[in-house]
């Protein structure tokens, strides 16, 4: 664990020390060694799940594969981050950084926490650097609302949560989830204790999100700069099903009526956020609704508490997180060079960039879940085990896959099929930054489909 | 359509060159009946002299260097090692070493080898003659049950 997070530390005095000419080049450097470090995490050594532990951290098949993903992502941020930032004074530079940098940390700290109440901290510490990143670096006069709704969304969520685990501590005496695993089913009866389960779940409903309390999604992801955009469909978004999966094991046996009307509202927000994607006009806003559907189907799968709900879970979140952030790669691109997220003023982009024609073909087909890529297998496994709980549930998750491959389809067809109209005839060339930037991130998620059983959680 | 663009295509072809005459994104294709749209950039006007906010004002950067990677605007030479070390540490180092890693990570669970040996033992019975699976898992004799009847 230290191996990893003493050079995330190291980061910083990187950032600050080295000369203007190569902060960029030693950044990427950087964190490129410490995402190949984090690989080791994969080798789980013991058969009784907890790894690589201190005092405080520690990995399980469940945080391994999202803290691998954390990790990968730093040097994505920074070579996407690299064109759009590099006009900016050099402290400016460092600053902006620092803060990917800090909220890195705080992630691998989140993710590899033993004790729920360090994975509150750092759930909440993560929110201060996204919001600096969203409201001072956001390109819109929106990114102020965008910013208040992001940080008040998830405080009005947490609070209950803080309450209901310092109520945990005081009934079980511990909140370590070594201990909590193995304790005793608590008393759950009284209405009471309904609100109890609530409070431990709204949190990570509304971080997500689940359709409903998920407005503060578009606003954020839309007005972040692109770094922004893909921690925040990437890694955030998964803090919250992680922390699902985790506060599960000690809210048994409510769950199995309470859940319910949850389960409910995910299956709906996955059509209702598919429908909106098909009348979006903005790009970004477009990726961000797709980013509710696939968590409404985490949540699902989740929520139903079966192995392969589980499983199925770890490996959208894994497989979308790739798959989302190279989505707002390339709608940045496009950004980058027309200044516009309007779909219909960026179109027929195939003609002017081939290649980049394909990283936009492989990102929609990663997205719309074609086989055999792991976004597939993780919505097959979660819809599967959602038809064994209930079978009309098929009726919203089939729609709700018809409408997904609906949008991505159209996603591509308007950025990249049709006549390119004139006022982009003259753009930029693709940097190869960019292709490095969409292969590192398509190349892990066809790897994956080689070695999935990395991804399948405890039930492995 | 393909017939269009080859009419001005060799105009196009000195509209990118040209780039630095210009703005980046008014046409400077002769008005034909291609261009039916309302140019986007006629709404504001464009000065040649503007920074734009990403520093590279209207000239593109593969003007003065045809070999820009997208890394460092103006020093070719920290562009084109920040190309280097990230393909390097992004693809060699962790793409290429850490799959190879993981790749040759044990099997945990041995749940392979089970595959493995129950594929082996289907075999070996079946060339016996024997039964794949026997009905009970423990051997009945060994099971004491409680007698029934009077209770």
């Amino acid at each position: 664990m230290l191996k990893v997070l003493i050079p995330t530390m190291m980061l910083f005095p990187t950032i600050w020390l080295t000369s203007p000419k190569w902060l960029w080049t030693t950044t990427t450097a950087h964190s490129l060694l410490i995402a190949s470090a984090s690989l080791t995490w994969l080798k789980w050594t013991s058969e009784a799940g907890w790894a690589f532990s201190n005092m405080y951290l520690a990995t399980d098949p469940l945080s391994t594969p999202l803290l691998v993903l954390t990790c990968w992502l730093l040097p994505l941020m920074i070579l996407a981050s690299q064109n759009h930032i590099n006009p900016e004074p050099v402290g400016r530079q460092r600053s902006y950084i620092t803060l990917l940098a800090l909220l890195q940390t705080f992630l691998i700290m989140a993710f590899g926490a033993t004790e729920i109440i360090m994975f509150y901290i750092m759930f909440e510490a993560t929110l201060i650097p996204t919001l600096i990143i969203i409201t001072r670096w956001g390109n819109q006069a929106e990114r102020l609302n965008a910013g208040t709704y992001f940080l008040f969304y998830t405080l009005a969520g947490s609070l209950p949560l803080l309450v209901a685990l310092l109520l945990l501590q005081q009934s079980t005496g511990t909140l370590s989830m070594l201990v909590l695993q193995y304790s005793q089913p608590l008393q759950l009866s009284s209405w009471g204790h309904m609100a109890w389960w609530a409070g431990c779940l709204v949190a990570f409903l509304v971080k997500m999100p689940l359709y409903g309390v998920h407005l503060w999604l578009p606003k954020a992801h839309v007005e972040a700069p692109v770094a922004g955009s893909m921690v925040l469909a990437a890694v955030l978004l998964k803090l919250g099903g992680y922390g699902m999966m985790r506060m599960m094991v000690t809210l048994d046996p409510l769950s199995k009526e309470l859940a319910y009307p949850f389960i409910i509202l995910a299956l709906w927000g996955i059509i209702m956020t598919g429908s909106i994607c098909l009348r979006q006009t903005d790009l970004k806003s477009l990726i961000a609704y797709s980013s509710v559907s696939h968590m409404g189907l985490v949540a699902g799968g989740v929520l139903i508490q079966t192995p392969w709900g589980f499983s199925g879970a770890i490996i959208l979140m894994i497989a979308h997180g790739l798959a989302s952030s190279a989505l707002f790669c390339l709608a940045n691109t496009a950004y980058e060079r027309t200044h516009s997220r309007t779909m219909m003023l960026a179109r027929g982009l195939q003609m002017i960039f081939p290649l980049t024609a394909v990283w936009w073909l492989a990102a929609n087909l990663a997205n719309l879940a074609l086989p055999p890529l792991p976004n597939l297998m993780g919505e097959l496994m979660i819809i599967t085990t959602l038809f064994n709980w209930s079978p009309w549930t098929i009726l919203l998750t089939g729609l709700g896959a018809l409408i997904t491959a609906s949008y991505s389809l159209y996603m591509f067809l308007m950025s990249q099929r049709g006549p390119t109209p004139n006022h982009i005839m003259g753009l930029q060339p693709f940097h190869t930054r960019e292709h490095l930037l969409m292969t590192l991130h398509l190349i892990p998620i066809i790897l994956l489909m080689t070695k999935p059983e990395l991804m399948w959680g405890w039930c492995y | 359509m393909a017939s269009r663009l080859s009419r001005i295509w060799p105009t196009l072809s000195r509209v990118r060159l040209s780039a630095a005459l210009g703005s980046r994104c008014v046409s400077q294709t002769p008005k034909s009946s291609a261009s039916g749209a309302a140019v986007a950039s006629d709404l504001q006007p464009v000065s040649p002299a503007a920074q734009d906010s990403h520093g590279h004002a209207e000239v593109s950067p593969f003007e003065k260097n045809p070999d820009f990677h997208g890394f460092h605007h103006h020093d070719s030479f920290v562009d084109q090692w920040n190309m280097k070390l990230a393909f390097f540490f992004g693809i060699s180092v962790a793409i290429v070493i850490g799959g190879t890693f993981i790749h040759y990570l044990p099997d945990h669970g041995m749940r392979q080898w089970a595959r493995r040996e129950a594929e082996r033992l289907i075999k070996q019975r079946e060339s016996e003659g024997l039964p794949l699976m026997t009905e009970n898992f423990y051997d009945p004799s060994t099971i004491v049950l409680p007698s029934s009847g009077e209770e």
